[in-house]
């Protein structure tokens, strides 16, 4: 089954021509040109994974991302012609997971879409604990005590990958491999961010973290 | 039987002052007559012609009797301020230190302090001086009105009883002394106040005649002791003249201040002096409570000028501390504050003025940041509007890039040039953004501490296929396995990829090496390269924007010509050093140095900046000394000079050339022919 994206940008010839890339990597694309219509477009078309310009007519991209994360989990990348810390942030902080400044290759952006769209892996039943939180790999589900957090797919897998090596400090490149699939070195803010919104759902207090630490100078590692 | 009587001449008016004063007699006699002496006050009526004594000696006379009244005081006052001293000194001497300081603190600190402190040491001094001068005078004429007084009063009183005694048919001694007796007692005046008293005494040295039977006579408490032997000299030495001095006499318990007027009187044929005594406790008095009245009115006339003082200095002096806040204000970048302006005198017009000034400060510095911002924008969506397209065109580029193969020969090479170009320009559209953050001021520090070996490590990871393409082989040198240093990684490897793959362009296929080392403040890292080197002309220019050695020669590299720059600018943004050293020959040495810890400041580099390898040989004349130094570093004229003391043996050479640059300009290729 081909994977279905939907892309938000207002450029048509880029649109067109990402949908030109996509197609090519055996991609099936579905193009919304206006920020007000994209949660409809996005409601009927129900795609895999939204590729979403952040600077839109209309509404603009962080509140379209904003809005489908209120109602979907589904992985957004953002393209953004600002690569300055406070656009990315921000984007990372509305809720999406990943982002490809423009002007990118489209190697570059078939490499981002397809490490979100990486099937969650051959999940067995696998039980992983940090601090008082529990998570249960192949049902995706996080609990304290009784009571379940939800987290995004990109948040799960950053837990997990800290959960399965509770002895290791990972560095924000080595996190950067495992859980967003770079090769190279990229933004360490992605890490940043999604380390705090990650803190903002399972810690009691994300002032004093218990379950990510931060291990100064080096990255981040898992409570115990 | 009458003896004989000396008689004087009471009613001559020739009289003589005598000044006498505990130390002796000073002035030396006058005679009234002498015209040359000018009265001191109205002739007295009583006695026509009766001179008057000169002033200064009545004013020696009020000055010797205040003077003793002062001491008296002075004496008890200080015995109490001396304890008191004597008590603080022990326990009050710090806080009278601290006193004292925040004194000199606030007469530093304060105008209206200062003003008004002044003004009141003034006054205060003005005050003594006139009141001094004011008493003196009173003091003078009141002793001097009492004096003429005195004098007539004498006069007439000698008289009497001279004319008494001459009169007198008296032999028995009964009566001569009932007769002495009672005219001494008339001479004390009538009624219950004494008006005066006399000591009445037979001059010593005579022949004593038989009928002598009075030797001395005196008011009450009073013996022949109180009259100063001087003025009894005077008297004795005389004909029948008067002369006066100033005495002390006890009454009841006290000593009072008087004035003792001497003459003789013969009464059978014994010559007697007669001394009368003045009592000068009222003028006293009156003098004390003219001296309080002066003191208390100047003590309040002070306090009231002080008060004026500091009322006037605060008009004066408020509103400008308050001009002084303000500008602080302004200053501190509160561009809305304004003085408030009352009035229109010079303050308001000051006031008004510097609110002027103020409002046309804000409307240029408002101007000014809405121009910048402006930029800004305009930087800002220049970069989004470019970007879209160029992402647009940089895809389909790469399409056909990688269709290339099945395309004629030269649709093919079209293909591959476009790509290329594309791919250049995208490299120098984002250089030429960042470079315009820079110049716009909004490049921030997002400093984290991290390992910097690591990220040497990384970056020669990432050039590794560079390096291949140009036959290079890099090698790092660092003892320490890890240094961690607050950095902005982004910015630092953005530095360190820019150095290394500069050393590549220009290292010619040799080795290029790496160290990085660490001291107590300071990390550097150094990268090496074995090319061509430089000239010094083209030293001076190598870190300018866009600049090349060559403008000929072929622009092979992918470099845009802002690289360096750039790396200037990330170096200056963590309070680093960027140099660069270089020699024609000799390839080229960079060095980046940074603060271990930011908001330190770098004293010296861990590393040297000219290689060892290259120590002495070399010619001179071949030799450039780079410096790209973006802190205002202590050690830059050192620098520029040729080597600081850290970076080892160095032959000195007359065509060193070394520039410094404050870090702005900078270049991503240097080319070296």
């Amino acid at each position: 089954m081909k994977a279905r994206i939907l892309v938000v940008d207002d450029d048509e010839a880029l649109a067109e021509m990402i949908g030109i890339v996509l197609r090519n990597d055996g991609f099936e694309p579905v193009f919304c040109a206006d920020g007000g219509q994209a949660l409809d477009v996005f409601r009927s078309a129900k795609p895999d994974l939204v590729l979403l310009d952040l600077m839109l007519p209309g509404i603009d991209g962080i509140e379209v991302c904003r809005q489908i994360r209120a109602e979907s989990d589904v992985p957004i990348v953002m393209l953004t012609a600002k690569a300055d810390t406070s656009d990315v942030v921000r984007g990372l902080e509305s809720g999406a997971d990943d982002y490809v400044p423009k002007p990118f290759k489209p190697a570059e952006l078939v490499a981002r879409v397809r490490a979100r769209l990486r099937p969650g892996d051959q999940k067995a039943p696998e039980t992983l604990r940090i601090a008082d939180v529990t998570i249960d790999v192949a049902g995706h589900l996080v609990s304290r005590g009784t009571e379940r957090i939800s987290l995004t797919p990109l948040e799960f897998d950053l837990l997990v990958a800290l959960a399965r090596k509770p002895w290791q400090v990972f560095t924000r490149e080595l996190l950067l491999e495992q859980v967003w699939g770079y090769r190279h070195a990229a933004d360490t803010r992605l890490v940043n961010v999604h380390v705090q919104r990650l803190r903002s759902k399972i810690e009691r207090d994300p002032e004093a973290p218990e379950v990510v630490l931060t291990v100064r100078g080096v990255g981040y590692k898992a409570g115990s | 039987m009458s003896p004989p009587l000396e008689r004087g001449a009471p009613e001559q008016p020739a009289r003589t002052s005598v000044d006498v004063h505990e130390t002796g007699l000073t002035a030396p006699v006058s005679d009234a007559t002498d015209a040359g002496t000018p009265a001191a006050g109205p002739p007295e009526p009583a006695v026509p012609g009766a001179g008057l004594p000169d002033s200064p000696a009545a004013l020696w006379h009020a000055v010797r009797f205040r003077t003793r009244i002062w001491v008296k005081r002075a004496r008890i006052v200080g015995v109490r301020v001396a304890r008191l001293v004597g008590i603080g000194a022990s326990r009050l001497l710090p806080g009278i230190r601290y006193l004292l300081r925040s004194v000199h603190r606030k007469w530093r600190r304060s105008l209206q302090f200062r003003t008004v402190l002044t003004t009141l040491m003034l006054a205060i001094s003005s005050f003594a001086v006139v009141g001094a001068y004011l008493s003196n005078q009173i003091a003078n004429n009141l002793f001097q009105e009492r004096l003429v007084q005195a004098e007539s009063e004498t006069r007439y009183n000698v008289k009497q009883v001279q004319d008494t005694f001459d009169g007198a048919q008296v032999t028995d001694q009964s009566s001569v002394i009932t007769l002495v007796y009672d005219t001494l007692n008339a001479v004390e005046g009538r009624g219950s106040v004494i008006q005066r008293r006399y000591v009445f005494e037979a001059m010593p040295e005579q022949t004593k005649p038989r009928n002598r039977w009075v030797e001395s006579r005196a008011s009450d408490q009073l013996t022949i002791s109180v009259i100063p032997p001087e003025l009894r000299k005077a008297v004795q030495d005389s004909g029948k003249e008067q002369f006066w001095a100033s005495t002390e006499f006890p009454v009841g318990t006290e000593d009072r201040p008087g004035i003792a007027v001497g003459n003789k009187v013969t009464f059978n044929g014994t010559v007697y002096e007669l001394y009368l005594i003045y009592d000068l406790n009222t003028a006293q008095k009156t003098l004390d409570e003219i001296q309080n009245v002066l003191l208390a009115g100047g003590a309040v006339l002070a306090l009231l000028i002080g008060a004026v003082a500091w009322y006037v200095t605060r008009n004066v002096v408020s509103p400008v501390s308050h001009a002084a806040l303000v500008s602080e204000k302004l200053a501190a970048g509160q561009l809305q504050e304004r003085m408030v302006v009352k009035g229109e005198d010079e303050v308001a017009r000051l006031g008004a003025s510097f609110n002027h000034m103020a409002a046309s400060l804000q409307e240029q510095i408002t101007q000014l940041a809405t121009l910048s911002q402006m930029q800004q924008r305009f930087v800002s969506d220049v970069s989004h509007e470019l970007r879209t397209p160029l992402t647009t065109v940089r895809m389909a580029a790469e399409v056909l890039y990688d269709a290339r193969e099945d395309f004629d020969p030269v649709n093919k090479r079209s293909a591959e040039l476009l790509y290329n170009q594309v791919e250049r320009f995208q490299s120098l559209l984002a250089d030429l953004l960042e470079i315009s953050r820079f110049d716009a001021g909004v490049a921030t520090l997002d400093a984290e501490p991290g390992d910097i070996v690591q990220l040497v490590s990384h970056v020669m990871e990432g050039v590794a296929p560079v390096a291949a393409e140009y036959g290079s082989q890099i090698t790092l040198n660092a003892p320490a396995g890890s240094i961690i240093v607050d950095m902005d990684d982004r910015r630092i490897d953005r530095i360190l990829r820019n150095l290394v793959l500069n050393a590549l362009e220009h290292g010619e296929g040799r080795p290029v090496n790496i160290s990085v080392a660490a001291n107590d403040h300071a990390v550097a890292v150094a990268v090496r390269d074995h090319g061509i080197g430089m000239a010094p002309a083209e030293a001076a220019r190598v870190f300018d924007r866009f600049w090349r050695a060559d403008p000929a020669r072929a622009r092979t590299t992918g470099g845009s010509g802002l690289g360096l720059s750039i790396a200037a600018e990330d170096t200056k943004l963590h309070n680093g050093w960027l140099q660069a050293w270089g020699r024609k020959g000799s390839g080229a040495n960079f060095r980046l140095t940074l603060p271990l810890h930011q908001g330190e400041t770098i004293t010296k580099s861990p590393l040297q900046l000219e290689p060892v390898d290259v120590g002495l040989h070399g010619a001179a004349g071949q030799r450039t000394m780079l410096l790209l130094d973006p802190a205002p570093a202590p050690r830059g004229g050192n620098q520029v000079a040729g080597s600081g003391p850290d970076d080892g043996p160095r032959a000195p050479g007359p065509a060193d050339a070394g520039t410094t640059y404050p870090g702005t300009a900078g270049t991503g290729t240097k080319e070296r022919s």
